[in-house]
């Protein structure tokens, strides 16, 4: 019986010393819809990230799976749920290139950006070949030889976004061909089926570390400690960023107080060690941008995807 | 043999062996379960290797993977509904064989026939996997259109009684594949805008409804009137020994078999879905008894179980040798090692060899423990025929629901899934084989994805035919539809002299 009372009491006390907000929201579990596949990119960050909100908030936050259409269906069934906090989700760059390309309705700004957790950064990959082994020398040969390169992207997709930005800035004209996913890609890349492609730190280290990729260019503004040899596309004379980032987003309508508490909890996982050290195994960078800064970033990237749409629609 | 030793070292400790065991056992009942997956059944394991150590975790994992080969044949067999997607081929004679009173021996024989299938498929992967894995990377979008044209023409010899069925539902399946986004930009095609088909038709989705549900509202019509009755009449002895026997007395058989998975599943994007299929169907052509097929021929079940079976140490191949993986099941093996901060790739070999042998090692504990779960546990999986049809139809049907909502947690799934069970079953009734329609499903992406993806590489034609691999399987192609019309002809004529004869 004493026991039990003391139990009692240390929950009050406890319930009493937690801040004013986090009293009412989350009063219960948290829906966590990930529009991509389990195994993906998406996925294992966002479960990092979601396992530290279940720690942060003591609520469970179960993760949902809802793969299809590039994350579209996902986010289709997340803009009808209620926006009370109790359903979230998450966007990145793709979601912008599905609008602009007509292949969905929602835009980023269909929902309340709350933060952005996890940028990858992303490098231009070139293939053992003949013709080239540097920056300079793919943009001297693409140049000779207009149409001539094979570049493999997923079509309509960011990595078609980050090749069509990379041949406006430097004037070349690449030759496109499709694949659905970076590890495809990277395959193809090192059987010679294509020359040149976006790849990252998780998908291809290992085989520029073997000798069979070469890492051209780093789409980051500063270099990366993965790969401290590699040029940043700045150096390289291209004003351009190249990376993909991760946000956890809110239905539209939820109240300002819901997404200022979600917001702060956001934050406290991101500080933890344990999740950069995590993010970090999964080949993404950890980061906290706030909702201002994370509209910011939106808004910036969509002007610039809206410049290059005619180059994706092929 | 440091790393060998180290690797064995860690695989043969108690605590690993008895997750292995446990992961065996699980992923078995997954797979026999029609609408659970093999793949599911890893992911639900996923997370709880993040505590195991790197080589314990694997080791649990492939003993679900290899357990989930065969579990998919248990439902075939005993229900005709094919557990996973590798098992599709196993309910063609398994299934018979089990109702004409043979359950036992057809439970045996596909038990034995994965087990050594996965056991050469690791042999395979053990001496081979460098060479292997570098050919399975160097084939390009034409090979890949090429080698699916040639498995397209494996429809011939699903087709059943008519040839122009056959090729029908071969048909819709190429076209039910064609329906929501296209595999290479996502542009919807033939949605009519609805959210129903806005995702497309998911070949899992398709798999389940075209199987098991038309399955079991045919096991409802057929016995509809006589209520609690057993699917299969009374309990026969397995002869399990001699059964063992009989697997290897066919060496050819069960080596083709097997090659075939190895092959189909080092190459990435095809695996066991392809390979059982592929694997019946030369069974089928180079029988003396073709005719046997489809009637409860051992042969067909060795080959669908091998074939299946083999793809699991063929995924491995590059994976292992290249950190490249083979199918869905192996992306996720991969994740778990990254998690545990080992990076799989073409160093991995070297940087971490003795978690590469105990690989090596649990592939084939595994294969071994799920024998022996089997072999022990097969009168229990009997006594599931036992079961009145009234509770064992809803209890299936409520499975494969489940599974179906599992996959992508979309409720429209389920709508799908009734409508296609309907079709499913409606095509059945009309006598319009089933399997090439999910032929169709499967392949058809793989072979728009590659065709337009060589197209995109080099606009010539020409180079389906002046790439060597390419062409070689574009020939077989070709001399397997010579054959395939020519043997149906043949069988028309026979049929018709007959006839005349008996008028």
């Amino acid at each position: 019986m004493f026991r039990k009372m003391a139990v009692a009491v240390g929950l009050v006390v406890a319930a009493a010393a937690l801040p004013v907000q986090a009293q009412d929201y989350p009063e219960k579990s948290i829906e966590f819809i990930v529009p991509w596949g389990p195994g993906g990119g998406s996925d294992a960050l966002m479960r990092i990230v979601a396992q530290g909100l279940a720690e942060e908030t003591g609520q469970a936050i179960p993760v949902i799976n809802m793969p299809g259409v590039g994350g579209n269906v996902g986010l289709a069934e997340f803009a009808k749920r209620a926006a009370d906090g109790y359903t979230i989700s998450q966007i990145h760059e793709g979601l912008l290139v599905s609008n602009k390309t007509g292949i969905t309705e929602l835009n980023w700004d269909s929902f309340i950006p709350v933060a952005l957790v996890a940028s990858s950064p992303q490098y231009l990959t070139l293939s053992k070949n003949d013709n080239f082994s540097t920056f300079e020398e793919l943009v001297t040969y693409a140049k000779a030889n207009p149409g001539k390169v094979r570049a493999g992207v997923t079509l309509a997709g960011i990595p078609h976004l980050h090749m069509a930005m990379i041949e406006e800035a430097m004037g070349l004209e690449f030759s496109y061909v499709g694949y659905t996913d970076t590890g495809e890609r990277v395959r193809a890349l090192i059987g010679g089926n294509i020359d040149i492609a976006i790849g990252d730190i998780s998908s291809a280290a290992q085989f520029v570390e073997n000798g069979d990729l070469i890492y051209a260019a780093v789409g980051t503004a500063e270099r990366t400690d993965d790969a401290p040899d590699v040029p940043t596309l700045k150096e390289l004379g291209m004003d351009a960023e190249l990376i993909i980032t991760r946000g956890v987003v809110l239905p539209a309508g939820t109240p300002q107080e819901t997404v200022d508490a979600l917001e702060g909890y956001i934050e406290k996982v991101m500080a933890r060690e344990e999740v950069i050290r995590l993010m970090g195994n999964a080949g993404a960078d950890a980061v906290f941008y706030g909702q201002d800064a994370y509209r910011t970033y939106l808004e910036k990237l969509d002007a610039s995807v809206s410049k290059l749409v005619g180059k994706l629609e092929g | 043999m440091d790393a060998f030793l180290a690797g064995a070292h860690q695989v043969f400790a108690f605590d690993t062996l008895t997750y292995m065991l446990i992961g065996s056992v699980a992923g078995i009942i997954a797979a026999a379960i029609p609408g659970f997956t093999v793949t599911m059944a890893i992911i639900l394991t996923l997370p709880l290797t993040f505590a195991m150590e790197p080589l314990q975790g694997v080791a649990v994992m492939l003993s679900v993977y290899v357990g989930g080969y065969t579990g998919g044949l248990i439902s075939a067999a005993l229900l005709g509904i094919p557990g996973t997607p590798s098992s599709v081929a196993t309910t063609f004679d398994a299934f018979p064989m089990a109702r004409n009173g043979e359950p036992g021996r057809a439970l045996s024989l596909g038990i034995w026939a994965s087990f050594f299938g996965t056991v050469i498929s690791t042999i395979v992967l053990i001496v081979a996997a460098p060479p292997l894995a570098l050919i399975a990377v160097k084939l390009g979008p034409w090979e890949y259109f090429s080698l699916i044209v040639f498995a397209l023409t494996v429809v011939a010899s699903l087709v059943g009684n008519s040839l122009m069925r056959g090729l029908i539902a071969g048909v819709i399946g190429l076209g039910i594949a064609t329906i929501g986004p296209d595999p290479m930009m996502g542009r919807s095609r033939l949605t009519f805008d609805t959210d129903l088909l806005m995702p497309g038709l998911p070949f899992l989705i398709v798999l389940i409804g075209i199987f098991a549900i038309s399955q079991l509202l045919s096991e409802v019509e057929i016995h509809g009137k006589k209520t609690s009755h057993a699917l299969i009449p009374k309990v026969i002895d397995f002869k399990t020994w001699q059964v063992m026997r009989e697997v290897l007395m066919g060496p050819v058989n069960l080596i083709r078999s097997s090659m075939i998975g190895v092959f189909i599943g080092a190459l990435p994007g095809a695996g066991g879905s392809i390979a059982n299929l592929l694997a019946y169907d030369q069974a089928k052509r180079s029988s003396k008894t073709p005719e046997k097929f489809g009637q409860g021929s051992p042969d067909g079940v060795v080959a669908s179980e091998a074939g299946n079976s083999a793809t699991a140490g063929g995924g491995l191949i590059p994976m292992i040798a290249l950190g490249i993986p083979g199918s869905a099941v192996d992306a996720i093996l991969m994740a778990s090692l990254m998690v545990h901060g080992i990076s799989v790739g073409p160093r991995l070999i070297m940087d971490n060899a003795d978690l590469v042998y105990g690989m090596f090692i649990a592939m084939i504990v595994s294969s071994l423990m799920m024998l022996v779960v089997c072999v022990a546990s097969m009168r229990l999986f009997l006594r599931v025929t036992d079961i009145p049809k009234q509770f064992i139809v809803p209890t299936v049907i409520v499975c494969c629901v489940i599974g179906a909502f599992a996959l992508n947690n979309r409720m429209s799934d389920l709508y799908l899934l009734g409508i296609i069970g309907l079709v499913g079953y409606g095509l059945k009734s009309l006598d319009y084989p089933l399997a090439p329609l999910v032929l169709g499903v499967i392949l058809g992406p793989i072979a728009e994805t590659n065709l337009r993806r060589a197209l995109m590489s080099d606009a010539d034609w020409t180079t389906f035919f002046t790439r060597p691999i390419s062409a070689v399987l574009l020939i077989a192609a070709v001399i397997s539809v010579v054959f395939s019309v020519r043997s149906i002809l043949k069988i028309r004529k026979t049929a018709r002299e007959t006839n005349v004869a008996s008028d």
